[in-house]
């Protein structure tokens, strides 16, 4: 720790700069990246906007609150490098961000807005509305997009977490590398295998037994499973289901009562149920 | 006038009665360990006197409420980019106390040009076994005291806050005899209440040399907690998530103690 830590200016007035503000001003974040034309990929468009965010993220509300699975794959190029990679990520008692994109950008994401809502909740001694914290990684996202052009550190996330304000609830968010926001009645899904997903999602929706809402807790996880299972048939980047390494998707669930990780011998017996 | 030796140890003892005049009439808080946590208490909500400062880290302060703002705001400030930089893990009290908050409030309480910080502050972490953690005060000088063992007294797993040495002292040897280490969350908010109780007794008369008889110390017990509102906060040793700290209602408070 350097001895000039503690700052305590005169002109103090109580109400405090959003924790990505304070890590700059102590030089602790990297500054927004500059949104610099020239330093595109000069050869091609393609290559400066690279669409794949390798992986398979889903989110739907059931009967029991907004479930959010995602594969354990990270790839780089054509390589497997983890099996066991974590993309759906706790960031307070009742929000989940699931991450499809460059994990280094991703995860730094992830560990800035966790702070975030702490210290908000510490210094201003209230929760942030729902409203502000999808607006606080709307901003990450935006102050990332200099590098999102270049290239580099695309990330393309889904957040859900329950609304305790006038109307309760469970809320989920889509978002797009530029920082837009998108709320959904049903489901989300992103990264590569999403447009499977995607599909399948929609028909269960619409044409299922039950719909999507309706869903318990073992109907929600079965589709997820099976909806997973299907991105990862054509899509190399996502990982599904290992058979034979045993390696589960990892599944949680947001609801009034905060977030529960669903242990890996309950989706292994679903799966050898429904799904296998 | 500071240019003498003698004028400037002067204006600091000035400064010493201005600043511990201004802090007499603060309600205690207590602090008292038991087995699965820390819980800090106090009587009396004008304002809010019990914070959270870090996962595992919580602070109750009495004072001008400035100075509490800027100190409550540094001390998050510094824990959070601490925590986040490196690993919660590596955000210590201790660290935070002797490192950060000291130096800048004996440097501000000496220079006697500017202004003090009119606030004491109590501070406690929630370590893994009741034996880890860790209590701590700090005073408008930058001086702090520990709950840690020294050549005058045992280790302590308490601590207490008061408007006056008189009151504080008390409220020290009342826990030193009552408190049990170990003890469960019931029989620790009962003591912490009682010390309170003591605290705020002796700030009201300020003769009072030694604790009170029990039946007064009932007696002002159950007329404060009939108008005063309960203001309470645990760090919980075993929590699933990170963060520890907790605020207790009023009502989840007085139903414990009609256990």
């Amino acid at each position: 720790m350097e001895p000039s830590l503690v700052t305590l200016e005169q002109s103090f007035s109580g109400t405090s700069e959003d924790f990505p503000a304070l890590l700059r001003r102590k030089g602790l974040f990297s500054p927004a990246a500059t949104i610099d034309l020239t330093a595109r990929a000069p050869n091609s468009r393609e290559q400066s906007w690279k669409p794949t965010e390798a992986t398979t993220i889903l989110a739907f509300k059931f009967s029991g609150g907004v479930l959010v699975a995602g594969d354990r794959r990270a790839i780089s190029g054509n390589t497997v490098v983890y099996d066991r990679a974590d993309k759906v990520l706790e960031i307070d008692r009742h929000s989940i961000m699931a991450i499809a994109g460059v994990p280094a950008t991703a995860w730094e994401m992830a560990r800035v807005l966790e702070h975030s809502f702490q210290y908000f909740r510490r210094t201003q001694l209230q929760e942030m509305s729902v409203d502000g914290k999808v607006r606080a990684l709307s901003k990450l996202l935006r102050d990332n997009f200099g590098f999102v052009m270049q290239g580099v550190g695309m990330v393309v996330p889904i957040f859900a977490t329950y609304d305790f304000n006038s109307n309760p609830g469970p809320r989920l968010y889509f978002y797009d590398a530029m920082g837009a926001q998108f709320e959904v009645a049903d489901y989300a899904a992103t990264g590569s295998g999403s447009p499977a997903v995607r599909g399948i999602l929609y028909y269960e929706n619409s044409w299922g037994a039950k719909r999507l809402q309706k869903l318990s807790e073992d109907e929600a996880v079965t589709i997820a499973l099976r909806a997973l299972d299907t991105a990862a048939e054509s899509d190399t980047a996502t990982g599904g289901v290992d058979r034979s390494g045993k390696i589960y998707p990892l599944i949680k669930v947001v609801s009034r009562e905060g977030i529960t990780t669903l242990p890996e011998r309950k989706i292994a017996a679903v799966f050898k149920q429904t799904v296998a | 006038m500071i240019e003498e030796p003698y004028r400037w140890v002067e204006a600091i003892a000035n400064r010493r009665e201005y600043i511990e005049t201004q802090l007499a009439s603060g309600s205690p808080i207590a602090a008292v360990g038991y087995r699965d946590g820390i819980l800090f208490l106090t009587l009396g909500r004008a304002r809010q006197k019990i914070f959270e400062i870090y996962d595992r880290i919580a602070m109750g302060a009495i004072g001008h409420p400035g100075d509490i703002e800027r100190l409550r705001m540094a001390a998050i400030e510094l824990a959070s980019t601490e925590g986040f930089t490196r690993s919660a893990g590596d955000v210590s009290l201790r660290r935070l106390a002797h490192y950060s908050l000291s130096p800048v409030m004996k440097n501000a309480f000496e220079q006697v040009y500017g202004a003090p910080f009119l606030t004491r502050m109590l501070f406690a972490e929630v370590g893994a076994k009741p034996e880890e953690d860790l209590f701590l005060r700090v005073e408008y000088d930058g001086a702090i005291a520990t709950n840690g063992a020294t050549f005058a007294q045992a280790r302590q797993d308490f601590a207490v806050l008061s408007g006056t040495g008189k009151s504080t002292e008390l409220m020290e040897s009342f826990l030193k005899i009552e408190h049990a280490p170990g003890a469960l969350f019931e029989a620790a908010l009962k003591v912490a209440l009682d010390a309170w109780s003591i605290g705020h007794m002796t700030l009201q008369k300020n003769d009072a040399k030694e604790l009170p008889e029990r039946a007064a110390l009932t007696k002002h017990r159950e007329e404060q907690l009939a108008v005063a509102g309960i203001e309470a906060a645990i760090l919980e040793r075993d929590a699933e998530t990170a963060i520890r700290y907790r605020a207790l209602s009023d009502e989840e408070v007085r139903a414990s103690i009609q256990q």
